[in-house]
């Protein structure tokens, strides 16, 4: 039996280039999407991380572990956690929250997720402090009070 | 398709061709993409010139079955799961895209080839995001999509060459 | 790989451009986080001597350190007070005088009571409530040249002043030494000083009292004091699901039902006046006042500035701020502007 074929146009044709194009054109639309609307988001944020008043650890927020980061410090432990913020005052941003810790006021945990340059989250007992720090201060404030 | 009388001969092309494919796949951990690109399992794709081939010679259902049996092959040889995955994906999206271009006459091999090996890096970071479980990889998508035009042309540039062979050497006549 | 190489090649660039330095300090003082930075000659020593000052009035204000001045006239009904915890104490009983006892220091056998930053808190019987509601009032406090007694049973708790009175004595050391900017963190209490590294003033965002993430407004401010107090940060859930937030009301006891998120004053720096320890006390006060009371109590003042978020979605400043204030479009807040 013979396999029937069909070889292909072989030579390059003037819609190929159309192709290239939609590939590109791709390209620019993910990058743009991704990188777009998160400057100064993200990619320049760091979290910051200090215990007991030193700073331990500066981890920019996209390459922040996946799942949960354990901090142990004066006795006690939080888990901290990356996600995407889902209220409508700050949708799609990326942020660190603790999901849960052994501290009695538990005051970290009801600080919610913070995302923006500035913010940070406190634990008293456990003197751990999570903070989000920026390397552009376009648009973002010096101090956050509350 | 899946009627097809598979012959002796037919069983051995794809056969060869597998064991082609899996050499490429091999060849292709030569080329540290991942130095760009630091997502372990992300390949350039030149094993889609087996592909490619496969689907204008030899029609979609081999061109497929001798996708799955490179994938799964290489998974064992590498002894990798997870590289099951991103190959697997990977594959699958370029052969669909890849599969349909085919069709429409107005596309070159270059064209329907880069498409395809933009669908192998669509298929391949969509694999990331599974097995990482964030979107986080989808920023590398559009460095990816770049590298696609350059390993597509290429891939194409080898399917062109070997089908110009092939108006000599004619493989599927006894 | 070039993902990598680019932050690095901005931080290279950050740190041959010559912005003033910055130096500054993070501590764990007075049951909160602090944190200061100063810019200028001698901004370092400077920050050291802060902590020195936050530790001292610490040592004399903590109710739980025993050899406080607090925890002495606590304990034993009278003491002789450090100079700076009279100078408070006595501050204090006029801010009570001022918010018509909204804000009073006399509270501690309550907060005591409630112990809702401690490690279990329950909600108390309404009898025990009631037996020490007569023991509020800064009547019951006598202070006479440096000694204080307080009446039997009695209890006092700078805690709602302290960190505020905090940043009035850094802010005043700050003014010493002449330092071209700075600012001072300390739970709620800030004090922006000269400009900010960028030679502006300093932008101080209100944080959005129901997304953690936001913020309701940002102020642009130099050489002031802002102080927020809100109960969306420090509270407990009992078991059947009520919130109790922080902030006790003087005439019932219990938990503030304010009406208000939060409360933020802003005073600006004055060297014979204590505006971090009085925008601190007010900032309690026009929180246990709620929406009506604190904007009637600003009217009849209008010697400071307020910024209030209410719990049906508004944000409520006063003209001084309008030209200080940056509304956040996204915050979902309506902004009105209060008027005498």
């Amino acid at each position: 039996m013979t396999t029937k074929y069909s070889p292909p146009e072989l030579r390059p044709k003037k819609l190929d280039i159309l192709v290239a194009v939609v590939v590109l054109v791709l390209a620019v639309v993910v990058a743009v999407g991704f990188y777009g609307p998160k400057l100064g988001q993200g990619e320049d944020t760091s979290v910051v991380i200090s215990m007991g008043g030193e700073v331990v650890e500066r981890i920019p927020m996209t390459s922040f572990p996946d799942g949960k980061k354990v901090l142990t410090h004066n006795g006690y432990t939080l888990e901290l956690c990356l996600s995407y913020n889902d209220l409508p005052s700050s949708e799609g941003q990326l942020g660190v929250y603790v999901l849960s810790s052994d501290c009695p006021t538990q005051d970290c945990v009801h600080t919610g997720r913070i995302s923006r340059v500035g913010q940070s989250i406190v634990c008293l007992p456990a003197q751990i402090v999570i903070h989000l720090e920026g390397a552009s201060n376009d648009g973002a404030p010096d101090i956050v009070v509350g | 398709m899946a009627m097809q009388k598979w012959t002796t001969k037919h069983l051995t092309l794809c056969a060869v061709l597998t064991a082609l494919a899996l050499a490429l796949s091999t060849l292709e951990n030569l080329f540290p993409i991942t130095l760009l690109i630091p997502l372990p399992g992300v390949k350039l794709g030149l094993a889609n010139i087996v592909t490619l081939f496969a689907l204008y010679y030899l029609g979609t259902g081999s061109a497929f079955a001798i996708l799955i049996a490179r994938c799964i092959l290489g998974a064992v040889f590498a002894g990798n799961a997870s590289a099951l995955l991103f190959s697997l994906l990977g594959g699958v999206v370029a052969m669909v895209i890849m599969a349909l271009l085919r069709r429409c006459r107005p596309l070159s091999v270059y064209g329907v080839s880069v498409a395809g090996a933009a669908g192998h890096n669509i298929g391949q970071i969509c694999a990331a995001m599974i097995t990482l479980g964030n979107t986080m990889v989808l920023g590398y998508l559009p460095f990816l999509l770049l590298v696609s035009l350059f390993s597509g042309a290429l891939t194409g540039f080898v399917v062109a060459l070997l089908f110009r062979a092939m108006e000599h050497v004619n493989l599927s006549r006894s | 790989m070039m993902k990598k190489l680019i932050p690095l090649l901005l931080c290279l660039l950050l740190l041959t451009g010559c912005a003033p330095k910055a130096e500054s300090l993070d501590i764990f003082a007075m049951d909160t986080y602090m944190s200061l930075v100063a810019v200028g000659d001698g901004a370092f020593d400077t920050l050291q001597q802060s902590a020195n000052i936050v530790n001292t009035l610490e040592q004399a204000m903590s109710r739980t350190i025993e050899t406080s001045d607090v925890a002495q006239l606590n304990a034993t009904g009278s003491a002789e007070l450090r100079y700076d915890t009279a100078v408070l104490l006595e501050e204090a009983m006029a801010l009570s005088a001022a918010t018509l006892g909204c804000f009073d220091v006399t509270i501690a056998p309550l907060v005591e009571l409630w112990n809702i930053n401690g490690e279990n808190p329950v909600v108390p019987p309404q009898e025990e409530i009631d037996a020490l509601l007569p023991l509020v009032g800064s009547e019951h406090i006598h202070l006479d040249n440096g000694s204080a007694t307080l009446d039997a049973g009695c209890a006092i708790d700078l805690g709602g002043i302290a960190k505020g009175f905090a940043s009035d004595r850094i802010a005043q050391l700050y003014h010493e030494r002449a330092l071209e900017g700075g600012f001072v963190s300390l739970g709620g209490n800030v004090y922006v000083h000269g400009e900010n590294t960028e030679g502006t003033a300093w932008h101080v965002a209100i944080q959005h009292p129901e997304d953690s993430s936001g913020y309701a407004c940002i102020l642009s401010l130099s050489d002031a004091f802002v102080v927020t107090s809100g109960g969306y940060q420090r509270y407990f859930t009992a078991p059947d699901g009520t919130v109790y937030q922080h902030i006790l009301d003087p005439f019932t006891g219990a938990p503030a039902a304010s009406d208000l998120l939060s409360v933020s004053i802003i005073l600006p720096y004055d060297a014979d006046k204590l505006h971090g320890a009085m925008a601190d006390a007010y900032s309690t006060a026009l929180y246990v006042m709620g929406e009506t009371a604190a904007c009637d109590f600003w009217a009849a003042q209008q010697s400071f500035d307020m910024v209030l978020v209410t719990k049906d979605g508004r944000i409520i400043y006063t003209p001084g701020l309008i030209e200080h204030f940056t509304p956040v479009e996204e915050s979902g807040y309506d902004y009105q502007v209060l008027t005498a």
